[in-house]
């Protein structure tokens, strides 16, 4: 009488991988944008643009804030191996 | 034995009218494990196995890493739920594809089954799934 459809759109799901080094900033603010904001092709083409351009804009914030967030981080782990004695390697992290 | 492609596993939907699995934040511990191209998982598939299953590197330890669940919501007629994106670090990582199985429940019953369509590879870096965008469309597991 009832149906309950039960759905996973598995297509939808992607892989991401790097080789010698981590996901830059920029890559995983766009993982996050992309996660925020879902753009329909069936959308009004004027909406569609309107989307694009605040995706566009949400991208070069949260990348700023990412590259931020990894400076802070760097500074606190930059001054506890410097507390700890480890000057040169807390220069070098400065560094980076 | 390969992947022949993405599937939710249909006991997964059984399971769902036996109140096995709660998605809630806090709920049950959903894993990802990874896989090489030796791995046959159907829509039949029933349990996690460590057959096949990619050697542990970095982060990455057999029975896969645990997903953050995201609480299960609702819009318009469609209730979903999703989970975060997944990422192991500082590994050399070759898979072929996943499965998603329930941690908690007794036998670690499966969920879905995803096939990368080829093999991906990480080396000495970051391997990341990413999740669709969690809404009535898209989200990993909808209910409509």
């Amino acid at each position: 009488m009832f149906e309950i459809k039960v759905e996973a759109p598995l297509d939808a799901f992607e892989v991401h991988t790097t080789e010698n080094r981590g996901h830059t900033p920029e890559e995983v603010a766009e993982l996050c944008v992309n996660r925020l904001i879902s753009i329909g092709d069936n959308s009004h083409p004027a909406l569609q643009a309107q989307a694009r351009a605040f995706r566009d804009r949400m991208l070069a914030v949260v990348t700023q804030y990412i590259k931020m967030g990894i400076e802070q981080d760097r500074a606190t782990i930059s001054s506890e191996l410097s507390k700890a004695g480890y000057q040169e390697i807390a220069n070098q992290l400065r560094r980076l | 034995m390969a992947f022949t492609g993405n599937f939710m596993c249909t006991s997964f939907k059984q399971e769902l009218l036996e109140g096995v699995h709660d998605f809630q934040s806090g709920g049950n511990t959903f894993k990802l494990a990874l896989y090489d191209n030796n791995a046959s998982f159907t829509a039949a598939t029933t349990a996690y196995t460590a057959t096949n299953e990619v050697g542990d590197s970095g982060t990455y330890s057999a029975g896969g890493g645990a997903l953050t669940n995201v609480n299960p919501t609702t819009s318009s007629t469609t209730a979903f739920t999703d989970f975060d994106d997944l990422s192991f670090t500082s590994a050399t990582i070759t898979a072929r594809g996943a499965l998603i199985y329930n941690d908690t429940a007794v036998g670690d019953p499966s969920v879905v089954v995803l096939d990368f369509g080829s093999d991906k590879t990480a080396t000495s870096g970051t391997f990341t799934i990413v999740f669709p965008t969690a809404d009535a469309s898209n989200a990993i597991i909808r209910i409509a």
